[in-house]
């Protein structure tokens, strides 16, 4: 309603606001934001769909992404490839499901997925280890991220495997009544 | 809804069907896998000679096969390479992602192949998002581990497809069942990739027009169209209301930059702005307006002089800001509107929705934010990240603030503990000097204000008979207020040296002492960059609406000034903020801190304010020359004259009126049988806290339990297949054959056994189901090998 945009159709703009959390003003922005990382490569017309992605590299480079520490985790979890190659609509659902309105669920199974380094579907020690260093840039020493990685396992552990599966965290993010307010990023 | 069988699982016919899915689709036993059929692809057959390295199952450090430390893997976050729903003619595309992912257990994608179809029997729950998004993840998980696994399991590349498209089609059934608004909800939540919600989406569509095809098309389209435009129309609307939200861009901003827990602060007072905009309204539009309608006869009127917007009085006395420009008369002539009668009414009004509505948010807001909180490293470590902040500066100052505080909980954790007797009796002999040294100082600075008030009332009674200027009179008016602000000002820095003296080590009964004992945890200049202190700003806008609840009764268009006071300190904050604040030490726990404003806000404040509204209304006489109530012996005689007045003329539509004034507002007995409900009911409350507590515990248990049987289970499988593989190789016929089959044939037997201690009434959950693990899975799998090893010995 209003200005004509020739970027999007009609039917895909309805997609992506009945798809993710976003209005059509706001996808529109959207795209110009992914436009603008990458000018010569991402065309202005994506009425016919056009394959394009832009390398994970680029895209931490984003203000909003840019001082985050989990940046790169972050980029990979919402790749198709997993390595960090985002198309628009990954792009997209990228900041949805880390907008203010997507439901707690959806951002806990994201969550789950970025704190998971090697991606084996449970929070290990090595994945909060590496967590911890990228929180504190490593200034604590071995045996005090050690310590404190066994006692994190220790409190959230429920099932007693020693690793934190997805229902562990789940529970532990049902506890923690900020977490819809932090784990969101403005776009 | 349709309900799918939940027992396939031990169903002895869920084995026999050959893609172990429900069998609700024609048998495929013709598709089992035949090791030694040379026709097929070698992925299918998925030995090592095509399995990509990682797809091989290594053995780590100690010798135990991998597949025994990944159990249940079937959860929703199987869904890591995000788009492995094969396109059309996109099987290579397929097949190459798997091997990018790192599942490279056969039998954990074989876990999450067999237990795909187990989920596809959840039965409908009332809570769609859950079913969906675990269909949604469902699909992603299928194919994990690539051909490999799928292979072992006999399936070729048809009828993984098949299982997926059939999956998807159950998806798309149910989405169409729900409305369109519900139909949007549902895609939102679903985990999978935009490309795929678009493509269910697009499906749900086409057999939505599908259906309505036999109908008139042209009428459809219209209707579609008209549909859709108002879809577009109610999200414009949307994002209008949200562009208009006051202060949205700055509180963004904020937040942004200073972290959720100042921004509470903001929020507050937003909060509170909302609510005196309304009872502004309230009061204007019930007693002021109909005031300004017919203004009473004003005698003594005073000049306007420039002191009056200092010392609020002088002018406006006489004016209908204040209780004495009300006049006690009833105008109009029919309809009558009773002044007397609208003052009290709109103010008890007034204060018993405040009331209700505090409450109201209070509540809310503790089932929200108060569930047993987590805190501890685990806490720290995963929840406590603030991802909204994108500040240099503010983000190198968190990780150093999370840093600190991690060192100090791990060096309170081996202090505490270590704590002697004499430490602790020191401890306590600071607590409670500083805890006296505060009270007494409250207490002394409540007795110095009440003398003042004495004298300064004797030498206002006293100088009315001299001949002073009413300007200096007016002036000496704010004597009283001065020196009530120079007193807040000075004591809670003299609080704040006091907390130095003490520490508290946990942060969060830091800050509920510093509230309790009213003081703010001001960091004094010496150390730098002062924080913003949320518990002290805090505390002041509680203050401010006390007193503004306490005046309304006099000053019924006090909202109003609040108003323009709160909108004021909006703006003084936020730039007071920018120029001199850095981001808190703290992460801070924004949310329970709102719970807690709200109820300071409520329980000291409000019901203080309130208290001394009703002493007021119910037994001080009012002013006998003028206001609403002149002349009355109580404010409240108002109400009982009134109530005579209408049993006098005993009407019968009033008579209810009288009623209800006779026996519930004026007897004893109605207000003791709510006060005993009430304590009831909080009893009963209270109970079932307690019962839901001990189910917590016990619940916590079963997990346990559960996990040690798991553990239990797969030792004992890991034994068994070492002991299979020293008999394997006097088989050749098997050497082809996955170890996971010969494996779990052995075990068979004890698997059947073993399979109580898992209990069956986990099934019986909701859609977050049982956690189906590799043992049961390998147990189906050996199953359906026996039997089909049986055929082939036919």
């Amino acid at each position: 309603m209003g200005n004509k945009q020739t970027i999007f159709t009609d039917e895909q703009l309805d997609a992506y606001q009945d798809c993710t959390f976003f209005t059509r003003k706001e996808i529109l922005r959207l795209h110009g934001r992914y436009h603008e990382l990458a000018p010569h490569l991402v065309p202005m017309d994506y009425t016919d769909e056009p394959d394009v992605k832009l390398p994970l590299a680029l895209i931490v480079n984003m203000p909003e992404l840019n001082e985050n520490p989990f940046r790169n985790r972050i980029v990979e979890s919402f790749s198709e490839d997993g390595l960090g190659n985002l198309s628009f609509n990954d792009f997209v659902d990228m900041f949805s499901v880390l907008s203010e309105m997507a439901p707690r669920e959806l951002k806990a199974i994201y969550a789950f997925k970025i704190y998971d380094f090697n991606t084996d579907n449970y929070l290990c020690k090595e994945d909060l280890e590496k967590t911890l260093n990228k929180l504190t840039r490593e200034e604590l020493t071995a045996e005090e991220v050690n310590l404190v990685c066994e006692k994190a396992i220790e409190e959230a552990d429920l099932d007693g495997d020693n690793k934190l599966s997805f229902a562990d965290f789940e529970n532990m993010i049902t506890r923690a009544p900020d977490f819809l307010s932090t784990f969101h990023i403005r776009i | 809804m349709s309900h799918y069988n939940r027992e396939g699982l031990f169903n002895p016919a869920y084995h026999d069907s050959g893609t172990l899915e429900i069998d609700r689709s024609s048998s495929r036993k013709s598709d089992h896998y035949n090791p030694y059929d040379r026709d097929t692809e070698p992925w299918q057959r998925g030995v090592a000679d095509w399995a990509p390295p990682e797809a091989l199952p290594p053995y780590n450090e100690q010798g135990r096969y991998p597949w025994d430390s990944r159990e249940e893997n079937w959860r929703p976050t199987d869904n890591m390479a995000m788009d492995l729903l094969p396109q059309q003619n996109d099987s290579l595309r397929w097949q190459h992602n798997h091997g990018s992912v790192n599942y490279g257990y056969q039998t954990d994608s074989a876990v999450d192949y067999i237990t795909a179809p187990q989920e596809q029997q959840a039965p409908w729950t009332p809570h769609m998002g859950e079913t969906l998004r675990q269909r949604g993840t469902r699909k992603m998980s299928l194919f994990p581990g690539g051909g490999v696994a799928l292979g072992r399991l006999g399936m070729t590349e048809e009828d993984v497809r098949d299982e997926i498209e059939s999956g998807e089609q159950d998806l798309v059934k149910e989405l169409f069942a729900m409305s369109s608004r519900d139909q949007i909800q549902a895609i939102r939540v679903l985990q999978m990739s935009l490309q795929n919600k678009r493509d269910i989406r697009r499906q749900v569509l086409a057999c939505k027009s599908s259906k309505r095809g036999l109908k008139l098309t042209c009428l459809t389209d219209c209707t579609d169209q008209v549909s859709r435009s108002f879809r577009r129309f109610g999200a414009n609307l949307v994002s209008v209301r949200q562009a208009m939200t006051l202060w949205r861009g700055t509180m963004k901003e904020i937040g942004g930059k200073f972290g959720t827990g100042v921004l509470s602060y903001f929020v507050f007072l937003k909060w509170l702005l909302m609510f005196n905009i309304f009872s502004f309204l309230v009061n204007f539009g019930f007693i002021t307006v109909p005031q300004l309608v017919q203004l009473p006869n004003i005698t003594d009127q005073m000049d306007f002089k420039g002191l009056e917007l200092l010392t609020g009085a002088g002018y406006f006395n006489q004016t209908v800001l204040y209780y004495g420009g009300y006049s006690n008369e009833t105008i109009g002539t029919q309809p009558t509107y009773d002044m007397q009668l609208a003052y009290f009414f709109t103010i008890a009004a007034y204060l018993v929705l405040c009331g209700f509505s505090l409450i109201y948010s209070m509540a809310r807001s503790f089932q929200k934010n108060f569930v047993l909180s987590a805190s501890g490293n685990a806490w720290c470590l995963l929840c406590s990240w603030d991802f909204s902040v994108t500040n240099e500066k503010a983000i190198r100052q968190r990780k150093n603030n999370l840093r600190i505080q991690l060192k100090e909980s791990l060096s309170e954790k081996s202090q505490g503990d270590h704590m002697t007797m004499s430490e602790k009796f020191k401890q306590f002999g600071i607590h409670l000097g500083t805890w006296l040294i505060s009270t007494g100082l409250a207490v002394a600075s409540c007795t110095a204000i009440y003398f003042l008030c004495l004298d300064y009332l004797e030498a206002i009674n006293n100088s009315e008979s001299q001949d002073f200027s009413s300007l200096l009179k007016q002036a000496s008016t704010l004597l009283l207020p001065f020196v009530v602000s120079l007193i807040n000002l000075v004591i809670p820095l003299l609080y704040s040296l006091l907390n130095k003296i003490e520490k508290y080590s946990n942060p969060r009964t830091q800050i509920y002492v510093i509230i309790l004992s009213v003081i703010g945890t001001k960091c004094l200049p010496s150390l730098g960059v002062p924080e913003f202190d949320i518990a002290r700003n805090v505390l002041d806008l509680i203050y401010a609406q006390t007193l503004a609840w306490i005046g309304i009764y006099f000053s019924p268009l006090l909202p109003a000034l609040q108003m323009i006071k709160l909108f004021i300190t909006f703006y003084l904050k936020k730039v007071s903020l920018y120029q001199n604040c850095q981001p808190p030490r703290r992460s801070g726990r924004a949310a329970q801190m709102q719970t807690i404003f709200i109820a300071l806000l409520f329980f000291p404040s409000f019901v203080g304010a309130m208290s001394m509204v009703a002493y007021t209304v119910w037994s001080l006489k009012p002013s006998k020359d003028c206001g609403p109530f002149q002349g009355l012996s109580t404010t409240f005689e108002a109400v009982a004259l009134w109530m005579e007045r209408l049993n006098i003329q005993n009407l019968p539509e009033s008579m209810w009126a009288v009623w209800i004034y006779n026996n519930m507002i004026k007897s004893e007995l109605f207000f003791y049988l709510i006060s005993l409900i009430i304590l009831v009911l909080i009893y009963f409350f209270w109970q079932v806290t307690q019962g839901r507590k001990l189910l917590i515990s016990i619940l916590r248990e079963q997990i346990i339990n559960e996990g040690k049987d798991k553990a239990f289970l797969l030792g004992k499988l890991q034994k068994l297949q070492k002991a299979k593989q020293t008999t394997a190789s006097s088989q050749p016929a098997y050497t082809q054959m996955p170890q996971s089959y010969d494996r779990i044939q052995e075990i068979e037997p004890d698997y059947e056994q073993s399979l109580p201690s898992m209990p069956r009434t986990a099934e019986a959950t909701g859609p977050n189901g049982p956690p189906i693990t590799s043992a049961l899975i390998q147990a189906m799998l050996a199953r359906r090998q026996a039997e089909e090893d049986e055929e082939e010995g036919y």
